[in-house]
């Protein structure tokens, strides 16, 4: 019998263990010893130590580049925050059918490609675009406006691609909210405000923490909306690191802008948890 | 009344925003003109043509291999893991535990280019393998964590009743475990195999010749213009996701309803 | 448990068949736009052999994916001069046997025996590519005749380049004075601000499909590939095609064999087939490229010889690139 036990410990553990050491641990571990080696100018990786990748980060070409990559991420987020919390609350007190239907139809693009939906804001956005000829066409325009090869693309292909990761946790924390308490609130003459204030936001800031934290980080990497809709102008940390790695074949820089990526990461989710989030609500919607 | 209709609005408004390319895509494949550029005339042609691509059913066909691989994999490694970590103390548990998160949290440019440097040292060709090892890599932790919530308190008194009435520890996990556990497995694995479709960042580091995937396929046309096939296939899929979804939807209503009677 | 083991076993078997077994097929990475789609469906249904068909947009990229990949990954590439040369020198292509390339003769010996490659050991010619400038005469009047001529502030963000650091600094040193391939850093200083001035100007980066951005309006002026142009006249025909006055990059993209790739005798039947007569017509009308072989030439003698006067090969340049790279991260 506890011979069994044991077999059934080791069956039970075995896998986890190999898996993140193998697979999470390992890679980064050999990326942080890359971003500690030196590269030649045709992509070979010298096996000699040196800092000058990290140092390199704060060149000002590369601090520009984290600099408009940060503000992109922030005015995303931010944008996801305005959009997803009225919705919540405007929904709050539909029946569960409803916000059960919604929450599926908030999940339902996702199913597809988030390559083509991009490219469906190309369809829509650029100066032939249905946006422009529309507008024109009514006479609210004369000459097409610039939606895309520029800021306003990437922000508007940003927002669109993560706004489900902000409005799923809003919406199920401001969904939980109790109405007897609320209801208990306004006959005690509470103000909208104050109820605002006293009883929505603090039931429900861990989920817009949660939601900041899954729109602003992947904001970070997402190279290919730049790519797509910022006509290869506008770069982002993203595309840095992909340019390091893909064609200006410097692996150790690239990984060096990596770990500064995950040290960031790590700062975020600590900020998190020390406002109360748990880790386990990020992966789950 | 003015201030539920300005709520209404707005709802619509977000919900507008959320479908308006995808409504695009859907009318774009109905158009005769190959550019993608203007609308010129209706036709079907374009379903049609999806048979004569040959690389398009290439790329859609891979895609649905790694993400079935890849979902069952993780799924069982997840449950398995979900289960090992919530039962048993061991050294660097901590540790573990704490690297579980890193694929849900960290950019996932930083797990891609990281795979890829790994298979490298290690001489792995690139390949449809390392894709479908790379969506396992990012796939488990998002499972895990989904049955994570299925495993309460409760659980550990129904174990341990279990056990008092002298049931193995292997009958115990099918018997009692795994039933608790089920709407967790069935949510992740749902969860991996979404993820694992719609995928573009890890699949671009991870991928070798003849592992072309549709996100891929879709990438590598994307600027010199799609074809109305790809927006033909996209329409299919996701007739094909909504009715499922809707069938789901309606099944749980009625079964909250009939819980409610 | 057993449903578990037999899913395992199934997944094993299934990664073990990709991996091990034979197949008919070839490795090739190619530009993106250069052969059409039905050449290569053609090309399979005719052979039977597979192509895993890749692309890459610049030559940089083309060598980053070879230098990390396993060696035998890919089979068949279309590197451009200075890059062959590169690549010789680093060991990373092997010799052509052309012997086995029966439609050899079908090449003109105006491309042949290259600086590059003064033997065509490692390279065949595939197509040439000049960089050109077009201008949307419906919108824009003005003259313009130079690199110069763009850096007028009226044209901001109107301009598409290609996404190709040799091609872009190259052309800012020729619009300074200096040779397309200078090293020296005064020369590189004065054309990053060049770049920097444009730069305002300048759209979008985009070596796959500048065209698209010219057909759609959304820029009146290029600085693109000769056949991208043509392509986006063919749809516009208020858009002129000018041979800048300062010169332009002429590129020669060639075919080439990795070294230690698995099927070379299919990546000679897929050249043979390119070069076929019937082959290269399909080639050009799809994509018009400067053609390199005598049956189909789309350039009278006088044009070729105009351009390769006034043109300039990028060259391999080496360990200096990195101040190149340098450049180009500034201006971005």
């Amino acid at each position: 019998m506890k011979e069994n036990n044991k077999a059934f410990k080791l069956l039970f553990l075995l896998p986890v263990i190999v898996y993140t050491l193998l697979l999470i641990l390992l890679p980064l571990v050999y990326v942080l010893f890359l971003s500690f080696c030196k590269s030649d100018s045709y992509g070979g990786i010298v096996y000699e130590f040196t800092l000058s990748n990290y140092l390199n980060i704060f060149d000002s070409t590369y601090l520009n580049i984290f600099f408009k990559s940060v503000s992109i991420a922030l005015i995303t987020t931010f944008i996801c925050i305005l959009i997803s919390y009225p919705f919540a609350i405007i929904l709050r007190k539909r029946n569960i059918h409803i916000k059960n239907l919604i929450t599926k139809l908030i999940m339902l693009p996702f199913l597809t490609n988030s390559l083509i939906r991009t490219y469906g804001w190309i369809i829509l956005l650029r100066k032939s675009g249905i946006i422009n000829s529309g507008l024109i066409g009514m006479g609210i325009i004369k000459t097409p406006m610039s939606l895309m090869y520029n800021r306003f693309g990437i922000i508007v292909g940003m927002v669109y691609t993560l706004l489900p990761f902000m409005l799923l946790p809003i919406c199920s924390s401001v969904f939980e909210i109790d109405n007897n308490i609320i209801d208990a609130a306004k006959d005690l003459g509470a103000s909208k405000l104050q109820i605002f204030f006293k009883i929505i936001l603090p039931q429900t800031i861990s989920g817009v923490f949660n939601g900041s934290l899954m729109v602003f980080i992947p904001a970070i990497g997402f190279f290919f909306i730049t790519d797509i809709l910022g006509g290869g102008k506008i770069m982002i940390i993203g595309n840095l690191i992909k340019n390091q790695f893909l064609t200006a074949r410097n692996w150790p820089f690239g990984s060096a802008i990596a770990i500064f990526l995950i040290i960031i990461t790590f700062l975020l989710v600590k900020l998190y948890r020390k406002l109360g989030g748990k880790l386990d609500d990020l992966g789950g919607f | 009344m003015k201030n539920k209709f300005l709520n209404n609005l707005f709802v619509i408004l977000v919900f507008l925003f959320l479908y308006l390319p995808i409504i695009v895509l859907i009318i774009y494949s109905f158009n005769s003109s190959q550019m993608n550029i203007i609308f010129e005339n209706w036709t079907f042609d374009w379903y049609k043509e999806i048979l004569h691509n040959s690389d398009l059913i290439e790329a859609f066909s891979n895609t649905l291999l790694v993400a079935v691989i890849s979902t069952v994999t993780s799924t069982i490694l997840g449950t398995i893991s979900a289960y090992g970590l919530y039962k048993y103390e061991f050294p660097f548990k901590k540790l573990i535990n704490g690297l579980i998160y890193i694929p849900i949290v960290i950019p996932e440019i930083v797990l891609g280019i990281s795979l890829l440097s790994i298979y490298t040292l290690m001489k792995l060709q690139l390949s449809l393998v390392t894709i479908i090892l790379s969506h396992i890599a990012f796939s488990i932790p998002f499972v895990i964590v989904s049955i994570r919530s299925n495993l309460t308190s409760q659980t550990k008194v129904l174990e341990e009743a279990a056990k008092d009435l002298g049931a193995s520890p292997f009958k115990t996990f099918t018997k009692i475990i795994l039933p608790t556990i089920m709407p967790g497995i069935v949510s992740g694995a749902t969860l991996a195999f979404t993820l694992s479709l719609d995928d573009v960042v890890i699949s671009y580091f991870t991928s070798g010749p003849g592992s072309l995937t549709l996100p891929l396929y879709i990438y590598s046309v994307i600027k010199t213009g799609i074809t109305p096939d790809v927006n033909a296939l996209t329409t299919i899929m996701l007739l094909v996701t909504f009715t499922i979804l809707i069938s789901i939807t309606i099944i749980q209503s009625r079964k909250i309803r009939k819980e409610a009677l | 448990m057993k449903k578990i083991i037999i899913v395992l076993i199934i997944f094993i078997f299934l990664s073990g068949c990709t991996n091990n077994s034979i197949k008919n097929e070839v490795n090739v990475l190619n530009w993106s736009s250069y052969i059409p789609y039905q050449v290569i469906t053609d090309f399979q249904n005719e052979t039977g052999i597979k192509v895993n068909y890749g692309t890459y947009s610049s030559n940089e990229e083309l060598l980053a994916k070879i230098s990390s990949s396993k060696e035998g990954t890919y089979d068949l590439i279309f590197p451009s001069d200075y890059m062959i040369e590169l690549m010789i020198s680093k060991n990373m292509l092997d010799k052509i046997d052309t012997f086995r390339i029966y439609n050899i003769n079908n090449i003109n010996p105006l491309f042949l025996n290259q600086e590059f490659d003064m033997f065509n050991e490692y390279s065949l010619p595939f197509l040439a590519a000049t960089s050109v400038l077009c201008v949307n005469r419906e919108h824009i009047k003005d003259n313009i005749v130079k690199y110069n001529d763009l850096l007028n502030p009226k044209y901001k963000n109107n301009i598409v380049l290609l996404d190709d650091q040799r091609i872009v600094i190259g052309m800012a040193l020729q619009a300074n004075g200096y040779k397309m391939n200078e090293t020296n850093e005064d020369a590189l200083n004065k054309a990053k601000n060049w770049l920097l001035n444009i730069n305002p100007n300048v759209k979008a980066f985009d070596s796959d499909s500048p065209k698209t951005l010219l057909i759609t309006n959304e820029v009146d002026i290029g600085v693109i590939w000769n056949a991208e142009a043509t392509i986006a006249k063919s749809y516009n025909d208020n858009i002129e095609i000018i041979y800048p006055s300062d010169g332009f990059a002429i590129s020669l993209d060639n075919y080439a064999i990795v070294k230690g790739a698995k099927n070379k005798l299919n990546a000679y039947r897929f050249i043979d087939y390119l070069l076929r007569d019937d082959v290269q017509q399909k080639i050009i009308e799809e994509y018009p490229y400067i053609n390199t072989t005598i049956n189909n030439m789309n350039l009278s003698y006088e044009e070729l010889n105009y351009i390769l006067e006034h043109g300039s090969y990028v060259k391999n340049i080496g360990f200096n690139i990195s101040k190149y790279d340098k450049v180009w991260a500034q201006i971005k």
